[in-house]
Order: structure tokens, then sequence, then C-alpha cells
């Protein structure tokens, strides 16, 4: 079990340092000119030279990225236009086009990101989970058959189209926004909710897939019939015991989503105008800003692999079934 | 393994259907007993499955438009470049309602004809997923066979690169990578022509979908290949000296041809949707290239004053998307029996 997860850690380490190693040599190491991009048009050769050094653009590859790795660990300075900034501990760079770290501008967005993940996962697991039971209850009725029905449909329609629609014509909705949770999360919430429920509503067709699915297996198992049998009402035999062991693979399912939408909730994030890790990243496309650029798919690259992880060895635990290998 | 239940069915009811079978007439039993390959058996399923049909010809009729969008813009007479400024006036909105000049009227602010934007429009979609799921497939079916059969450090190599390609956050990559690409085609982007930069972002796009969407596939091969490569057929083959590139492509790729056309039916409506995605967001494809997704773009504020101009492309992208989906599902029942509901 230990050799298992020390493994499967050692293989999640390798896949982040050749992220990193990767993504640095494309950015970087391509003949890009960043130092230019970086300066704008009106730029003098001076300038140039000058973001050159403080990038460490002049030095050869290797060094260049050994000195990036090294602000990770210990932090690094910056030189710009004569005045000096620290970039502290897990240093990922300076953005010009900002002037701030890119760890803080991360900083600031992650939460936004979260804010809207999470949100969207109460909303589809409580709407898809629910709606999955009933169905799979109710199996091969009519009603059965349109909540599969409206899950098909839903998962059909590109989600971008959806939540533009929503955001311009459900305009009952509060005023969409991100307000962080500490200083009101009144206003966090309502200007949250159009989101969350973009996010839900359209992943819940998923979920109400998945639990019917698991809640069918379940509910055709012995240890049903010998609850019902033993005269437990129906209503506790379902949301009890199917329930419980209905929804493990759901779970695993959930964790594995719960990271991609971490890192895909640029749609989302842009729609609704939401600052968060997608929102970022995109605007760094437009002006250019390699560094931002880079830490906002390193950090996507490390919650990915870490949450996948993180599955994996809950899963270990979580179904004795799986051979460890 | 096809349960014979399912054959049998299949036979009975197929010969009433089967044109070839009614023309011969009273040889029912000949026909009833025409052994089927498990393809043929799939193809004759989906033929009897309605929402399969009817999807596919919305499929068909989509990709004609994109074919024929030249004909069509000039049986219009228009075209999508030119700028009718006469049309729009002075605040940017259209003084015409659709008539039958313009057929869905003249875009707001640059007053370009509507209909042939939207024909010309299918035509980046479906060429960009039609590329990026042709390109994938290959690699993806290629490094499955080739780690599923040859296994050792080869199968190592492949599963541990199948692996690391999937743990990456691909949307955030789809907008990071083209920014490099684009400079690496067309050099520093200020000075560059618009016609230069919106080729290079089609490509780019191309590539960098391409990189990402092949991995999926391979790994759902290799699993298969695992378990075909320890069955009877392929030892004999090899033990009568079938070379090995003839073992993998004529005793094992017809073993693989449900997953791979379930895979295909199932990408290319994703591909569809992840372009005019990012190109929505202004990562993907630009200007002058008539795209639904610069469409819908640059339609959202102007959809109170111009409904029309939004809901062209939102249409067409949904119907053409959810009927591609739908294709795919049909698919995938018939197929793999497992799936049936």
């Amino acid at each position: 079990m230990l050799l298992y997860i020390l493994k499967r850690v050692l293989s999640a380490i390798s896949v982040v340092i050749v992220t990193l190693v990767a993504s640095f040599a494309l950015f970087f190491l391509a003949p890009t000119d960043p130092a230019g991009v970086i300066c704008g048009p009106r730029c003098t050769p001076e300038r140039v030279a000058d973001i050159e050094a403080s990038l460490d653009l002049d030095e050869p590859p290797l060094v260049q990225i050994g000195s990036y790795m090294k602000g990770i660990v210990v932090g690094r300075d910056y030189t710009t236009g004569g005045t000096t900034q620290h970039c502290s501990a897990p240093c990922l760079g300076y953005s010009y086009t900002l002037g701030q770290p890119v760890t803080k501008l991360l900083a600031q967005a992650l939460p936004v990101t979260i804010s809207i993940v999470l949100g969207g996962a109460v909303v589809y697991l409580i709407v898809g989970i629910l709606a999955g039971t009933i169905a799979a209850q109710v199996r091969g009725t009519s009603l059965d058959k349109a909540v599969v029905g409206t899950t098909l449909f839903i998962q059909s329609i590109p989600y971008f189209v959806v939540a533009l629609l929503v955001a311009l014509y459900a305009t009952f909705l509060p005023q969409s926004g991100y307000h962080p949770f500490l200083d009101n999360p009144l206003t966090w919430a309502s200007g949250l909710l159009a989101a969350w429920l973009c996010v839900g509503l359209t992943n819940a067709a998923a979920y109400t897939r998945y639990s019917r699915a698991s809640m069918i297996e379940t509910l055709g198992q012995d240890f049903v019939r010998t609850a019902t049998s033993k005269g437990i009402s129906r209503r506790r035999v379902v949301y009890r015991h199917g329930l419980r062991a209905g929804l493990t693979p759901v779970v695993t399912i959930f964790g594995i989503d719960l990271a991609f939408q971490l890192t895909g909730a640029i749609f989302t994030e842009s729609i609704f105008g939401l600052p968060g890790l997608g929102q970022l990243t995109l605007r760094a496309f437009g002006q250019y800003d390699l560094p931002v650029l880079l830490g906002g798919v390193l950090v996507g690259s490390v919650v990915l692999v870490v949450m996948n992880l993180v599955v994996d060895i809950a899963y270990t635990f979580l179904d004795p079934r799986v051979r460890l290998g | 393994m096809e349960p014979l239940i399912e054959e049998a069915e299949l036979t009975r009811t197929g010969a009433s259907t089967d044109a070839m079978a009614d023309s011969a007439g009273d040889h029912e039993k000949k026909v009833s007993t025409r052994r089927k390959s498990p393809t043929q058996i799939a193809l004759a399923r989906l033929r009897k499955d309605k929402v399969a049909v009817i999807c596919a010809s919305i499929f068909v009729f989509f990709v004609l438009i994109a074919i024929f969008a030249p004909l069509l813009a000039k049986l219009e007479g228009q075209d999508p470049t030119t700028l009718h400024q006469d049309l729009v006036d002075q605040y940017g909105y259209p003084t015409i309602a659709p008539n039958s000049e313009h057929w869905f009227g003249v875009e707001p602010r640059l007053g370009r004809d509507l209909f042939a934007r939207f024909v010309y429009g299918a035509r980046p979609s479906l060429i960009v997923a039609g590329s990026v799921t042709l390109i994938t497939t290959l690699i993806g079916v290629i490094v499955g066979l080739l780690a599923g059969f040859v296994g050792g450090w080869l199968d190592r190599i492949l599963s541990w690169v199948i692996d690391f390609v999937l743990s990456l956050p691909y949307l955030l990559f789809a907008i990071a990578v083209p920014a490099v690409l684009l400079s690496l085609f067309v050099g520093s982007s200020e000075n560059a022509a618009a016609d230069d930069v919106a080729s290079a972002r089609f490509f780019s796009l191309i590539i960098v979908l391409s990189f990402f969407g092949w991995a999926s596939l391979a790994r759902l091969i290799r699993g298969e290949v695992l378990s075909l490569r320890e069955r009877e057929f392929v030892s004999a083959a090899k033990v009568l000296g079938v070379p090995t590139h003839k073992v993998l492509f004529k005793e094992l790729l017809p073993n693989l041809v449900a997953p791979i056309v379930i895979s295909v039916s199932m990408a290319l409506p994703s591909y569809i949707v992840t372009e005019a995605g990012l190109t929505y967001l202004g990562v993907g494809l630009t200007e002058p290239t008539p795209s639904w997704g610069l469409t819908i773009a640059a339609a959202q504020t102007f959809y109170r004053a111009d409904p029309l101009y939004l809901w062209i492309p939102v249409a067409a992208i949904t119907i053409l998307v959810l009927s591609l989906s739908l294709l795919g599902d049909s698919i995938r029942d018939a197929f793999d029996p497992r799936t049936r509901r």
C-alpha cells in the first residue's frame, strides 16, 4: 500500500517537473522575443537590455530554468526601470504589464475560481444525485425517460452558448461579479449565483446519468432486498442503504471532474466577468504576458495532478477490490 | 462476442427493411443465414434508429452548406467580406430588415451580409473539427496499438506520455500555446498582415487541439489490445509467421472498429464546440475568417437591438452539435450492445 502511494507520488512529481521544463522551454526559449513585447512599441534598446537582464533572457537556457526553479523555492529579485522588486518564496515570475508578481495575481484569481467551482458543485451534486435516484426508482416509466432525455439534451448543447444566453437573458438573477467572501458572504453569494446555476444545472445532467446507472445497479443487489424484506420503509432503504453504496463511483468521478473544472472554468469566468484563473490567463494571452501564462499553466497542472493523486489514493481506501499495481 | 439472440432478432426484422433481400423475393431463408460482420450489424441497427437518421441528415445538410458556401452566397448575390456601409446608420445599427437582397440582414457596424457569413462560417468549424478528429484518431490508434502490442519499455514510455498529456490543464494550454505558436509562425505580431495571423491561428488551433486530443483514444485502444493480443487468433497468426505490422493492421485493427467509430463520433461534436468556444473567447480563429464563434462574440453586445445577429450562429452551432451528439449516442448504442438502455 505504502509502496503504491510512493509510486503514484513519484510519478505525479515527474509529471509536474516535465510540465514545468516543457512549458518553460516553450514560452521562454522559443524565438519569441518576450522582452520586446513586454517593452511595447515605443521601446529603447537600453530598456530591452534591461528587461532581458532582469528576466535572465541573456543567460543560457539551463541557467534560465535554474533561476526560475530557484525562484519557486527561495524567491528572486526583478529589476524594472531602475527599481528592484522582490518576489518572495513561491515566485513564479513577475508580470511586467501589470507590475505585480505572478504569485500575487494567481493568489487573487484562485479564490474566485474555487468559489465558482465549489458553489456549482453543490448545485449539481444535489440536483444530479436527487434526479438520478428518483429516475432509478421509477426506471422505465415516462418520468424516467423524460429525465434521461433531458440530460441527453442538456449534455449536447455547447456549454458556452448556455452560459452566454443565461448571462444575456436571465436578467432576473442578481448582477454577477466577485466580492470576497470575508467582506460580505451575502454579496459574495449573490454575485456568483448566476455562475453557480449555470455550472450546476449543466453539470447536473452528467451526474443524473451517473447516479441513475449506479443506483439501478445497487438497488438490484441482495442487501437491498434483505433490507426491504426486513420491513424497512422504501424511502429508508433507498436513501440510507442504497445511496451509501451507490454513491461511491459517483464520488470518484466527482473528484476528477472537480480538478478539470478548476482549470476549465474559463467560459464561466469570461462570460460572467469573474476575475478567476481562466480570465487571468485569457488577459495574459491578449497582452502576451508570458510569465502570467506560464504561471497559470503551471498552477493548473499542479492542481490537476494533485487532485488525480488524491482521488487515486482515496479510491484504494474506498474500494478494497481495486488492484494495486 | 455477439449474443445469439441479438443476431436472430436482427435478421428477422432486417429482412423486411433490407431492399436487396426484398428484390430477391422468396429467398428469405438465404438472407437469414447470411453472415454479417459486427460492423454491418451495427450499421443495420443504426438505419432502424429514427433519431440517428434524422441527426445524420442534419449533419449532412450542414456539410453541404459548407461545401456549397460560395454557390449559396452567389445565389443570394452577396459575399462575406463586402462592407455595406450604406445600410448602416451613424450609430452602427443596420437600417434594413432581412429582405430578398440580404436574406438574414446585414451585420451592425460593418454591414457585411449575414447569410454569406453564416454559410461560410460552417467551413472553419467543420474543417477544424474534422481534421483534428482525423489526426487524433490516427495518432491515438497507432500509439495505442504499439503500446498495447509491443509492450515492454515502449509501453512504459508511451503510457507515461499518455498519462502526462491527460493530466495537463488542456483549456489553459489551449489559450497559452497559440500565443507562442503565433509568434513562431508570423514573427512579431504587430506588423503581421491580418490574413497571415488568421491562417497562423487556424493551424495553431488544429495543432493544439490535436496535441491534447489523441491520448484518451490511445489509452482506450491500448487497453483493448492488451486483452486482444492474448486471444487465440493472434497467437495463431504469430505462429504462422505473419509479420508484426500485418498482425497489427489485419488481425487487431478490424476488432477495434467499434471503439474507434464510437470515439470519432463523440470527438467530432466536442471539437466543434471547442473551436467555437475558443474562437468566442478570442483565442481561436480571428477576422477576416468568417466563423460562428466570432459572430457570437461580436453579436453579444447587440443582443437587444439585433437579436437575429446573435441567434443565427447560436442556433446553427447548437443544432449542429446537438444532432452530432445524439448521432454519436446512437452510434455508441449500435456498436456497443452493452450500453443499450
